[in-house]
């Protein structure tokens, strides 16, 4: 899961109650009155956990991915709903259009044979757009209400459809894996979950995590835990290149990326491996200069016949509406 | 970055199934089909009736940039037949085809086939809906407003997408069908653009 436009941090969407940054292992193993196991055979179990640092197969992406999902739809104030009021859990018609421009760019990305599926966030305080494995891909009202084209809608999602196809979250969930498995082994912790963790570095280490939903949701707290520690600044440049790229595939015009880069802003909360926008801005500037075919090579892209077409009418009033469906906090 | 370093890299970069950096490829070479529903058109416009209609991964050789019309490159495909492509529509390298399910996560399994294959059918997994519900509260609500967000998501179809390009004044680049029109170079294609 990554947060990428955010002006506040991850943690303003309260999608975590707490954090165990800077606690050490035998903090946290004192805290709740665990054991530390520091024997030799704890030792080469830890070393095992690693084997878990594998790709993930079809299904346990969904899995993981959904449940993220599960916590940023809660964490972001519910999915935008008909203003009426009167259509249960049912989802505004706005998610119509934003579905047609992600798709668009999800069909043309290096991952085209996902299901994406993109939504607005009910959250209209931050300017944030995330995503998830599987393909989910959610932006907020806020930053919907400050768009100035599709162009600029078409660069954040492409932004998030990056991330999801060069799989930087996917590294937070083996990281997680590894993460949780080495807790396990060495506070002998009753980890829910874990001990169908530690028993597949036997078994070429992918998870059945529909079947296992204590694990599942184990998993899911760790990788968010990860996304909020920030972003890696490589991952952010290379999400926003391979944006650009979508974006001048699908005929948008990435100068619009430029005006959207410079609608965030630097906050202190993103940490100081988010890079600032004005680095993104430069890199940005380098590889669209940079983009010039060789004679009597394919030249994948072009900037001929870009365009900047404007925003659908019926969003514009849509998110800029006061009402607000979708789910009322309740802390949980 | 030493050599050692570097090849450690790469495989672990192959391991985990990221994507493979670009590489030059001249006339003759061949190319990868990379967005869905790739139409192969007669002559180099997005009106043009579709020969064959190509899904991400299949492979053509390519025969160069059409003279006036550099944005479409004539092509050939694997079973013979030649035409017109959108640049937007291929790629260097290969997408990564992960998602057909009967290669439970395994790529390069039969490009063509995926359409009808339900490999991109997914809904919010049966883990996920359950962790969401015994959770309950607004965890709950979320798990019915993605299952509603998903159907709607499904319901957008490659005709949508198609139909919003040419409005939108974007790139023709996914087509509105998976096949080519029996009869295509009759008529003109109803190819969305």
């Amino acid at each position: 899961m990554r947060g990428h436009w955010k002006t506040v941090a991850l943690a303003g969407l309260g999608l975590m109650a707490s954090s165990c940054k800077g606690v050490t292992l035998a903090q946290f193993a004192d805290k709740a009155g665990t054991v530390v196991n520091s024997s030799a055979a704890a030792t080469k179990e830890r070393a095992s956990c690693d084997k878990l640092n594998v790709e993930p197969t079809v299904t346990e992406e969904y899995a993981i991915g959904s449940a993220m999902a599960v916590h940023w739809v809660q964490g972001g104030g519910g999915l935008m709903a008909p203003t009426d009021g009167a259509k249960g859990t049912g989802v505004h018609d706005v998610h119509e259009y934003i579905n047609v421009v992600g798709k668009n760019l999800g069909a043309q990305s290096a991952r085209p044979t996902l299901e994406w599926t993109f939504g607005v966030l009910n959250d209209d305080k931050n300017f944030n757009a995330v995503s998830t494995p599987g393909a989910y891909v959610f932006v907020t009202r806020k930053l919907l209400s400050e768009l100035d084209n599709e162009s600029q809608l078409a660069g954040v999602l492409a932004h998030e459809i990056a991330h999801v196809v060069l799989k930087h979250s996917i590294k937070q969930y083996n990281a997680a894996k590894v993460s949780l498995c080495k807790t396990a082994v060495t506070m002998e912790a009753g980890i829910p979950g874990s001990g169908k963790l530690i028993a597949s570095t036997d078994s070429g280490g992918n998870l059945d995590l529909d079947g296992d939903s204590a694990l599942l949701g184990s998993l899911t707290e760790k990788v968010i835990e990860f996304a909020e520690s920030g972003n890696d600044k490589e991952q952010e440049y290379a999400a926003d290149e391979l944006a650009a790229r979508m974006m001048i595939s699908a005929g948008y015009d990435p100068n619009e990326y430029r005006t959207l880069l410079r609608k965030t802003t630097d906050g202190s909360s993103l940490g100081s491996r988010h890079p600032k926008k004005a680095d993104r801005e430069k890199r940005l500037v380098a590889f669209l200069d940079g983009l010039k075919s060789t004679q009597g090579e394919f030249a994948e892209l072009s900037l001929e016949g870009l365009h900047n077409p404007p925003l659908k009418p019926e969003l514009v009033a849509a998110v800029k509406s006061t009402s607000r469906g979708g789910v009322a906090k309740d802390g949980k | 970055m030493t050599m050692r370093t570097r090849a450690a890299w790469v495989a672990l970069m192959l391991a985990l199934g990221f994507p493979s950096l670009a590489s030059a490829v001249a006339v003759g070479g061949s190319l990868y089909v990379k967005a869905k529903n790739t139409r192969v058109m007669e002559s180099p416009s997005p009106t043009a009736n579709a020969v064959v209609v190509l899904q991400p991964g299949e492979q053509v050789k390519w025969e160069g940039a059409d003279a006036k019309n550099k944005q479409w490159h004539k092509v050939k495909t694997a079973a013979g037949k030649k035409g017109f492509v959108f640049q937007s529509n291929l790629s260097t390298t290969a997408p990564n085809m992960e998602l057909v399910v009967e290669d439970k996560g395994k790529r390069q399994v039969n490009p063509a086939g995926f359409v009808a294959s339900g490999a991109a059918v997914k809904a919010l997994s049966p883990g996920a809906v359950e962790y969401g519900n015994k959770k309950g509260g607004n965890h709950k609500q979320a798990v019915a407003q993605l299952q509603s967000l998903e159907k709607k998501a499904k319901d957008v179809s490659t005709a949508d997408i198609a139909k919003h390009a040419k409005e939108a004044g974007l790139f023709p680049v996914v087509g509105a069908e998976a096949t080519a029109k029996s009869g295509a170079s009759k008529g003109k294609s109803k190819g969305g653009t």
